[in-house]
């Protein structure tokens, strides 16, 4: 067959039929550009959403390991109690001085205060006990006065640092640093102001006040003896990640005194944990979104399959026509499933359209930190492909049926 | 050019067999202009369908140019019409939204084939000056007239330099003006060397053929000379 004159007039016949339906060929793909609009503004959304919270996880640092006290899974409740899961301060003590792979370690532990200036009492604003290597494993600036150091931690010396919130909230006057504030009616000396972050995600809440003192302080304003507290360290470099892991887990769980057959008690997390929860609930919003797409290009194909009956019911004659000049059963089945392809594709085209307006409406909602929504050229392509797909899958039957007509019933046809 | 032997054709209808041919046996040879008459249900229309490779014999043997093609595949036939065979019908089937020169060039949009832009446009062009329609090649059919819109169809039938121009009461739908005319183009395609076959009903269509076959249920009745054919007689003898 001469394959580029047929296949170039097949182009153009399936264009020019379109073109003589448009009304038609629009309803018809209306369930095909449903299924790529949304998958679109889905995949748009998930991609921004992707690249904001991995740019938050690299300003975090790739670098942070955490550690948790952990009630192990499968063992009965009582196997272990609180004291003995609860992370004490000379196991960070001891972490800090045995752990190769990390540069810096702090323990945190949180508790609520009332904090009063000259002006203002706030009740149960967030204070943060911290020793000075807390400032290596956050990357919080320090933007007034100075970062905490040993003497103010084994002084157990009467200093805190505020965030800038906390500076407006109790309306202090003047440069903080230096002025005295009172945390459960007890005087601290502030001796620097670390800037205020958006909470973690998504900019969800606003910001909030926040106190830190020395570790050897908070130690004694806890209530309890058996308070809660958790460790971030910092890594040497980012590819230590697993090894810290692993040496956190050793040093732990020898000076715990587990045996092999023990789990563990506590929890080691490194942030890349993090990106891989984040990734595989990426994955399965996409999954899930891939359905609800299935379901609507799953329709849209039934009415392409069905418009593509009526043309070829309407067209008969002019199949018998073009069979009875030398068309082979071949060459129409391609020309119909050119046509349902070339439908499904206008469909497609609309849809990736509507699609990224839709996302653009997304990226414009304040404050929705969605500015970075974009729909990314893969699945520019695997709507296309998609559509490719329903075309031919859909469109096969009525093909199929153009191409067995019999020529001389065809031309008989009214 | 055709050489027909024995051919049946039978047609499955529910329980019922139709036998639409029995035993037919024609030959016919290059340059002849012959017409295919009968009654309806004489099956003259599946004689023709036969000869123009549209339908397949139950028996019988049908060489076209020395070639069997009773037994081929529907692609091969398809082949077999593109190349070989041009048909012109009683309602002119061209593309409506077509023009002209697009109609006449159908043919190669399915040819084996390759041709370059410009040859296929100088074939059709070609074809439609030996139509007398040069000056109308943009022109879609309704904006030409019946005898004119025919004689596109006959351009197209003519592209591909068939072996056998085979028309189907080509002028059914044309008063007798354009009947006239239509019938003259064909016979000085005759003259140029065309080999055409017409299935008619019509003794003055007859009449301009050199040969008459007439059928009757399905078997040859009468295969003799136009001028001596009783029924073209009685119209008024061959021209």
């Amino acid at each position: 067959m001469n394959r580029w004159y047929f296949w170039v007039s097949a182009v153009r016949l399936a264009f020019g039929q379109l073109m003589a339906n448009k009304m038609r060929s629009l309803l018809t793909t209306l369930g095909v550009v449903v299924g790529v609009a949304s998958v679109t503004a889905v995949i748009a959304v998930l991609s921004g959403l992707k690249t904001k919270v991995l740019a938050e996880f690299e300003t975090f640092g790739a670098s942070r390991v955490f550690i948790f006290p952990d009630r192990p899974d499968g063992v009965p409740n009582n196997r272990f109690g609180w004291s003995d899961i609860r992370l004490k301060p000379h196991e960070v003590e001891e972490l800090r001085d045995k752990w190769p792979s990390v540069k810096a370690i702090t323990p945190v532990t949180d508790l609520e205060a009332t904090i009063e200036s000259e002006t203002e009492r706030l009740d149960g604003v967030s204070v943060t006990g911290i020793w000075p290597d807390w400032h290596a494993c956050e990357s919080r600036k320090v933007i007034e006065g100075r970062p905490f150091n040993r003497i103010d931690e084994e002084s157990v010396r009467q200093v805190c640092l505020v965030n800038e919130s906390a500076v407006q909230e109790l309306s202090l006057v003047g440069n903080p640093v230096g002025q005295t504030i009172l945390i459960n009616g007890r005087r601290y000396l502030i001796v620097g102001i670390v800037e205020t972050i958006q909470s973690r995600m998504f900019g969800m809440g606003g910001p909030t006040a926040e106190v830190f003192v020395p570790f050897s302080v908070a130690d004694k304003l806890q209530q309890s003896r058996r308070y809660f507290i958790r460790v971030s360290a910092m890594l040497k470099s980012p590819e230590l990640a697993e090894e810290a892991k692993s040496e956190a887990r050793y040093l732990l769980r020898r000076m715990r005194g587990l045996t092999a057959e023990d789990p563990d008690t506590f929890r080691v997390e490194a942030i890349d944990q993090y990106i891989d929860q984040f990734k595989s609930l990426a994955s399965g919003i996409t999954a899930v979104a891939g359905g609800v797409v299935g379901i609507s290009l799953l329709v849209g194909g039934i009415g392409i399959r069905n418009i593509m009956l009526v043309s070829v019911s309407e067209r008969t004659r002019e199949i018998g026509l073009r069979k009875a000049v030398g068309a082979t059963p071949g060459a129409i089945m391609a020309q119909f499933l050119l046509e349902a392809v070339a439908l499904s594709f206008v469909g497609g085209f609309v849809g990736i359209g509507i699609g990224r307006l839709m996302a653009l409406g997304v990226a414009s909602i304040p404050d929705a930190g969605l500015e970075q929504v974009y729909v990314p050229f893969w699945a520019v392509l695997m709507s296309f492909g998609f559509c490719a797909v329903v075309g031919i899958v859909f469109g096969f039957f009525p093909a199929m049926k153009a191409s067995r007509l019999d020529p001389i019933e065809a031309l008989r046809h009214e | 050019m055709i050489r027909i032997r024995d051919l049946h054709r039978i047609y499955r209808v529910g329980v019922e067999e139709i036998h639409a041919l029995r035993g037919v046996s024609i030959d016919i040879g290059r340059n002849e202009m012959v017409a295919i008459m009968g009654a309806s249900g004489s099956g003259k229309s599946t004689l023709m369908n036969t000869l123009g490779c549209l339908d397949r014999p139950t028996s019988g043997t049908y060489e076209l140019d020395g070639k069997e093609v009773s037994k081929m595949s529907s692609t091969e036939l398809a082949h077999v019409r593109n190349e070989m065979i041009g048909f012109v019908f009683q309602s002119f089937e061209l593309l409506s939204r077509q023009s002209a020169l697009a109609n006449v060039e159908l043919p190669l949009v399915y040819s084996r084939k390759s041709l370059s832009p410009k040859a296929r446009i100088a074939m059709a062009e070609e074809a439609l000056g030996r139509v007398g329609l040069s000056d109308r090649m943009d022109h879609t059919p309704s904006q030409l007239s019946g005898g004119q819109t025919q004689r596109v169809a006959i351009a197209r039938a003519l592209l591909n330099s068939p072996r056998i121009l085979l028309a189907d009461e080509p002028t059914g739908n044309l008063d007798s003006q354009t009947t006239e005319d239509v019938l003259r183009l064909f016979r000085s395609l005759h003259a140029e060397g065309q080999t055409i076959i017409i299935v008619t009903h019509e003794n003055d269509v007859a009449s301009y053929c050199q040969r008459v076959i007439r059928l009757r249920d399905g078997q040859v009745i009468a295969d003799c000379p136009a001028h001596e054919d009783e029924g073209v007689r009685l119209a008024g003898g061959a021209r």
